[in-house]
C-alpha cells in the first residue's frame, strides 16, 4: 500500500497534461541497459492489518526490560518518563516537520530548541550549546575535532576509563586525518592515572578527553585534571551523563572547555540503543568552532521577538569542504524531548531522579559488599553505577538471568582485566524490593 | 504577543510528582559524595504539568509540518509518514529493549535489522548494509572511510575526491573529514556532469567520485555508465549519495549504475518522520568487494538464531555507539513491508509524475533550470521574477501565506534564484493544482502588487524574521535576569 492519492483518472489526466502516454515515458531518457528487466524480488504490498501482524510478530520475539529485574546501564539508562512527554513530542507538528530552515513557519521547533540549548547551558554551566549531535560517541569525536581546530595541535589524550564504544568511534572519526590518539590507563582506584597523564601531556597536546562519571561510574577530580591540562595550553573535553549534573558540579566550574555526551538519560527510551542524542556545550570563545545547528533569538521585521537558525557560516551547506563538520540532520526531536522532560520534571523532580538513582545504587553497593565472594573493587565515589567482582562473573550473570534478573553489563566484554566483573546500575525505577531480591538471588546462586 | 520561554513560566513550589520515594533511608548528596564534587544550586524552573503541556502544545501549533501543510522541500522528500509505523515503533517490546541485553532477549530486533538489510540489498543490488549511521551525512562519512580503507589495504596512493558543483554541501564536507582534498567539477549548461572535464580531472590520485543521481537539479545523469567506467579505470570508487533515490525505486539499482558504496536516507525515501531535523538513519550499502570494511557489528544468522557479528576482516571500526537509530529502522521496515515490490515502483512513478506535472504547469511562468526532463523534483530559476523585483526568497515567503511550506531555496548553488520543488508521490493532484495556482498568483502579484510579495509573510505567527540581526546580536540561550554572563 503505497499511500498514493492519485487515482487512475488523476494519473491519466496528468500524463496527458505533460504529453506522456504512460509511466514508462517518464523514464525513457534513462539508458536502457540499466533498467530493471523484472520486478524486485521482495514480497508484494500489504494492507495495514497484515503489516501490523508481521511487525508485531517480530516485537513479540523481544523480551523488554519490564519483564526483568534489570541493573543494566553502561551508557543507556532506563529512567522513569512522564506520560506527558510522549504525548507532547508525538505531536505531528513536531514529528513531521523538517529542519527549521523557514523560520516563520517553524517558530515552535525553533523556540523549543532554543529552550533545549538553554537547559543544557544551565545544567553544564557552559556559555553555549548546539542543537544536538547524533549520540554521545559522535559528540566526543566532534569535540575532539573541535579541539584540534582550536589549538591547531596534533594529539588527543583519552582515558581508557571512557566508554569503550566512544573510544572506538573517536578512532574511526580521526582515522582519515593526520592526528594522534594517545590512550592513557586508569589507576588502581579506577580513576585516570595521573602520572601516566603527566607523561603523555606535551606541547603538542590538543586536549584531554575524560569521562566523569567514568565508564565505571566513578567521579573524577576534573578540576585538578583541568589545572594540569591547562599548563600545556590544551583543552579539557568532558563526557558526562547529563542526569548526574542535577547533583554534580557544573563542568564549567571544573575548568572544562567542551562538555559533551549522550542525552538519552533525559527522557529517552533505551530503544535498543537508538535514537538518543548527543549534546555539546562550550565556552563563548570557542562558539564559532562548534559543529552542528544552533538556534538564536532575534526579531522579526517589526521588532517582535522571534527565533531562527544562526551562525550558519560554520556549516556544510555554506562552507562546504571548509565546514566545521559535515553534520546536517541531527537528533532534534530527541533533544526537544529532553527540554520537555526537564520542564515536566522541574528543578525538584530532576534532582529527585538523580538522587534516588544514586541512593539506590549506593544501597546496592553496600548490600553487595556484604556478600561473601563479592568484592566492590573501587571506592563509593560514584553516581549511579559501579563495578563489582565475583568469580565466574559470566556464569553468574547467566544464572541470575534464569531467575529473570539482569545483573548488569559484563565487563569482560570490554576490558581484559575485568573478566570477573559486572557493571551494575540503578535508576529511580528500582525499588528496595528489587535490590533485595537481586541480593537474595545472588546469594542463592553463590551458595547453590 | 510574545511567547514567553519556559524559564519565565516557573513558580517556586509548583510541581507534578512523578517519582516514588524509595523505601530506603534517603541520604543527601553530600552524605554520599565529597562536597567538592557537588553543585551548589540548580537554576531550573519549577512547573506543573499543565503549564508544560500548554506551553509545548501551543508552540507546536506555530509549526508547518507534513501532517498540516504541503511541504515540497526539495532534496528532503517530505512524503507522508504513515501512522501505523509510529504505532509499531512505540511498542514496548521495541522501545524497552536494552542494547546490552543478551542476543536471546532481542531476537526480534535482530531479525528486523536482518530482514531490512535483505530488502535493501535487493532494492539496490548492494551486497551488505550497515545501519550505524544516524543521518545521510554520517552515512557518507561511513562510506567514504570504507573507501579510504579500501585504498589503504591496496596501497593505492589517493589524495582527492571528485564532487560535482551541484552536490549537496555534505559531500565536500565529508571528503574533508576523511582527509581528502575536494576537486569540484563544473556542470554543463544542461545541468549534467561534463564528461570531458571529469576525464581530465581523473588522475591516479582520485580516490572516489561522489554523485547524487538524479542529481540535485532533479536530472538523471544519463552518462552514469561512462562515469563509472572513467572512475573504475583508475581504481577510483563511485559513491552514491542516495538522498534522491525515491524516483528510482524498482526502476534501476545503484549497483547496476556502477556504484560501489551508497547511503540511503531512511527518513527520506522510506518515510520515517523528520522530527524537526532528526532522528534520521543513513543505511550504508556496499558491493561485495567493499563488504570487509563495514563497521562492526553486523547482524548475521546462525541456524535459526540472529546474532551480532563483530568479526569483520578490515572493519573501519564503529561510527556510532550501539547499533544506530534502531527505532527509526522499525518504521522503515514497516513501510517497506506495507509497500512491497509493486508499491515501491508506484512510488517512483508517481513521484516523477507529480514533479513533471508541476513543471509543465509552471514552466511558462518560472524557468526550469534545464531543458532536460525532471525526475522527482523540479528546480526553477526565479531570475525572471528577480528582474521584475522579487527574489526567490520573497516568493518562498509569500507561499507561506498560501499555507504551503516553501521549496528549498538557493540550492543547488549553480542555479540563480533557485527554488527546488519536490512534491513527492504522496501528494494529490488537488494539492499540486493548489500549489500551481498559488505560484501563478504570486507571479501575478509581482506585477500587480509587489509589496505584498516583498513584505511576505503576512499571516504567520511572526513577520519576516531578521536572520542578519540574529547573527550580529548573538542570543543563543536564555539568561536569568541579573546573571553576570
Amino acid at each position: 500500500m503505497p499511500y498514493i492519492l492519485n487515482t487512475e483518472k488523476d494519473i491519466k489526466e496528468m500524463l496527458e497534461a505533460i504529453g506522456a502516454a504512460n509511466f514508462e515515458d517518464l523514464f525513457k531518457h534513462l539508458p536502457r541497459e540499466i533498467l530493471l528487466k523484472e520486478p524486485l524480488r521482495i514480497s508484494s504490498g500489504k494492507d495495514e492489518q497484515e503489516t501490523r501482524k508481521i511487525v508485531e510478530s517480530l516485537a513479540r520475539k523481544n523480551l523488554p526490560l519490564g519483564r526483568f529485574n534489570s541493573f543494566l546501564g553502561a551508557g543507556c539508562y532506563d529512567h522513569y518518563i512522564p506520560a506527558a512527554l510522549s504525548y507532547l513530542i508525538g505531536r505531528a507538528e513536531f514529528l513531521t516537520a523538517y529542519t527549521p530552515y523557514q523560520a516563520e513557519s517553524s517558530q515552535g521547533s525553533l523556540q523549543t530548541i532554543y529552550e533545549y540549548q538553554s537547559y543544557m547551558c544551565l545544567l553544564t554551566g557552559m556559555d553555549v550549546s548546539n542543537a544536538s549531535l547524533f549520540d554521545g560517541a559522535s559528540a566526543l569525536a566532534e569535540s575532539a575535532l573541535m579541539s584540534l581546530r582550536i589549538t591547531k595541535k596534533k594529539k588527543v589524550i583519552v582515558s581508557s576509563s571512557m566508554h569503550p564504544e566512544y573510544l572506538r568511534v573517536l578512532e574511526t572519526y580521526l582515522s582519515g586525518l593526520d592526528f594522534i590518539i594517545k590512550e592513557i590507563p586508569f589507576d588502581a582506584a579506577g580513576l585516570i592515572d595521573i602520572e601516566a597523564f603527566k607523561r603523555a601531556l606535551s606541547d603538542d597536546t590538543a586536549c584531554l578527553a575524560l569521562q566523569s562519571p567514568n565508564f565505571f561510574g566513578l567521579v573524577e577530580d576534573v578540576k585538578m585534571l583541568s589545572a594540569l591540562t591547562k599548563q600545556k595550553n590544551a583543552l579539557v573535553i568532558m563526557v558526562t551523563n547529563p542526569m548526574s549534573l542535577a547533583i554534580l558540579k557544573e563542568p564549567y566550574k571544573c575548568g572544562v572547555d567542551i562538555v559533551c555526551g549522550d542525552g538519552q538519560a533525559l527522557g529517552g527510551n533505551v530503544n535498543f540503543g537508538g535514537p538518543s542524542f548527543g549534546f555539546l556545550a562550550t565556552r563563548n570563545e570557542f562558539m564559532r568552532q562548534m559543529p552542528g545547528r544552533i538556534v538564536g533569538k532575534t526579531v522579526d521585521c517589526q521588532g517582535k521577538p522571534a527565533y531562527c537558525l544562526t551562525l550558519c557560516a560554520r556549516e556544510q551547506h555554506i562552507r562546504r569542504e571548509k565546514a566545521t563538520s559535515n553534520i546536517c540532520s541531527n537528533q532534534s526531536l530527541n533533544a526537544m524531548a529532553a527540554a520537555i522532560y526537564l520542564a515536566l520534571m522541574g528543578k525538584e523532580g530532576i534532582k529527585e531522579a538523580a538522587l534516588h538513582s544514586m541512593n539506590l545504587a549506593h544501597y546496592l553497593y553496600e548490600s553487595l559488599s556484604k556478600i561473601n565472594g563479592v568484592k566492590v573493587i573501587f571506592s563509593n565515589t560514584f553516581f549511579n553505577e559501579f563495578i563489582w567482582q565475583v568469580e565466574d562473573a559470566k556464569k553468574i550473570i547467566r544464572k541470575l538471568r534464569k531467575k529473570n534478573i539482569i545483573a548488569g553489563f559484563y565487563m569482560g566484554d570490554a576490558y581484559r582485566e575485568f573478566r570477573d566483573c559486572i557493571l551494575s546500575c540503578c535508576t529511580e525505577k528500582k525499588s528496595k524490593e528489587d535490590i533485595d531480591d537481586f541480593i537474595a538471588a545472588l546469594k542463592g546462586v553463590l551458595n547453590g | 504577543m510574545e511567547n514567553k520561554v519556559i524559564f519565565e513560566k516557573g513558580k517556586e513550589g509548583r510541581r507534578t510528582r512523578y517519582l516514588t520515594k524509595p523505601e530506603i533511608p534517603l541520604k543527601r548528596a553530600d552524605e554520599l559524595l565529597p562536597k567538592q564534587f557537588l553543585r551548589e544550586n540548580l537554576n531550573l524552573p519549577s512547573l506543573g504539568e499543565l503549564d508544560v503541556v500548554r506551553h509545548y502544545t501551543n508552540l507546536s501549533r506555530l509549526n508547518f509540518s507534513v501532517d498540516t501543510n504541503f511541504y515540497p522541500l526539495g532534496s528532503c522528500t517530505m512524503k507522508y509518514n504513515p501512522k501505523v509505523n509510529e504505532a509499531l515503533a512505540s511498542m514496548e517490546e521495541f522501545t524497552h529493549v536494552h542494547p546490552y541485553q543478551p542476543s536471546t532477549d532481542v531476537q526480534g530486533a535482530l531479525e528486523l535489522i536482518f530482514n531490512l538489510e535483505q530488502i535493501l540489498c535487493e532494492i539496490t543490488g548492494m551486497n551488505r548494509f550497515t545501519f550505524q549511521a544516524s543521518s545521510g551525512a554520517a552515512g557518507e562519512l561511513t562510506g567514504m572511510l570504507m573507501i579510504r580503507k579500501y585504498h589503504a589495504i591496496k596501497k593505492n596512493k589517493k589524495t582527492k575526491v571528485i564532487v560535482p558543483d551541484s552536490a549537496h554541501g555534505t559531500n565536500p564536507a565529508t571528503s574533508s573529514m576523511c582527509g581528502y582534498q575536494t576537486v569540484i567539477i563544473e556542470s554543463k549548461e544542461n545541468g549534467l556532469i561534463d564528461l570531458d572535464k571529469l576525464a581530465k580531472s581523473c588522475d591516479s590520485e582520485v580516490a572516489a567520485i561522489m554523485l547524487t543521481n538524479p542529481n540535485t537539479l532533479g536530472l538523471f545523469e544519463e552518462n552514469i555508465l561512462k562515469i563509472s567506467e572513467i572512475a573504475h579505470k583508475i581504481d577510483a570508487l563511485l559513491y552514491y549519495d542516495g538522498a534522491n533515490f525515491n524516483p528510482l525505486l524498482g526502476i534501476t539499482k545503484p549497483i547496476t549504475m556502477g556504484f560501489d558504496a551508497i547511503h540511503l536516507n531512511l527518513h527520506k525515501t522510506f518515510s520515517t518522520p523528520h522530527g524537526c531535523g532528526g532522528p534520521g538513519a543513513g543505511a550504508v550499502g556496499v558491493s561485495l568487494a567493499m563488504s570487509d570494511f563495514l563497521p562492526a557489528p553486523l547482524v548475521d544468522k546462525r541456524g535459526e538464531d540472529f546474532y551480532l557479528n563483530y568479526k569483520i576482516k578490515h572493519s573501519i571500526g564503529r561510527v556510532r555507539s550501539f547499533y544506530g537509530n534502531f527505532n527509526v529502522l522499525i518504521r522503515a521496515y514497516a513501510y517497506l513491508t506495507s509497500l512491497g515490490a509493486d508499491g515501491l515502483k508506484r512510488v517512483a512513478q508517481n513521484a516523477v509524475l507529480n514533479a513533471a506535472y508541476i513543471r509543465e504547469k509552471l514552466k511558462q511562468y518560472y524557468e526550469p533550470c534545464s531543458i532536460l526532463p525532471s525526475m522527482h523534483e523540479v528546480v526553477f530559476s526565479c531570475s525572471r521574477q528577480k528582474a521584475r523585483g522579487a527574489s526567490a526568497l520573497e516568493i518562498a515567503k509569500r507561499l507561506l501565506d498560501y499555507g504551503m511550506h516553501p521549496p528549498t531555496m538557493y540550492f543547488p548553488l549553480i542555479v540563480n534564484e533557485a527554488l527546488m520543488v519536490e512534491p513527492t508521490e504522496t501528494e494529490s493532484k488537488e494539492t499540486l493544482d493548489n500549489f500551481i495556482e498559488a505560484m501563478i498568483n504570486i507571479d501575478k502579484e509581482i506585477s500587480e502588487e509587489i509589496e505584498k510579495v516583498k513584505n511576505a509573510p503576512h499571516t504567520m505567527p511572526v513577520k519576516r524574521v531578521d536572520e542578519v540581526y540574529a547573527a550580529r546580536n548573538l542570543n543563543l540561550r536564555w539568561q536569568s535576569p541579573g546573571a553576570s554572563f
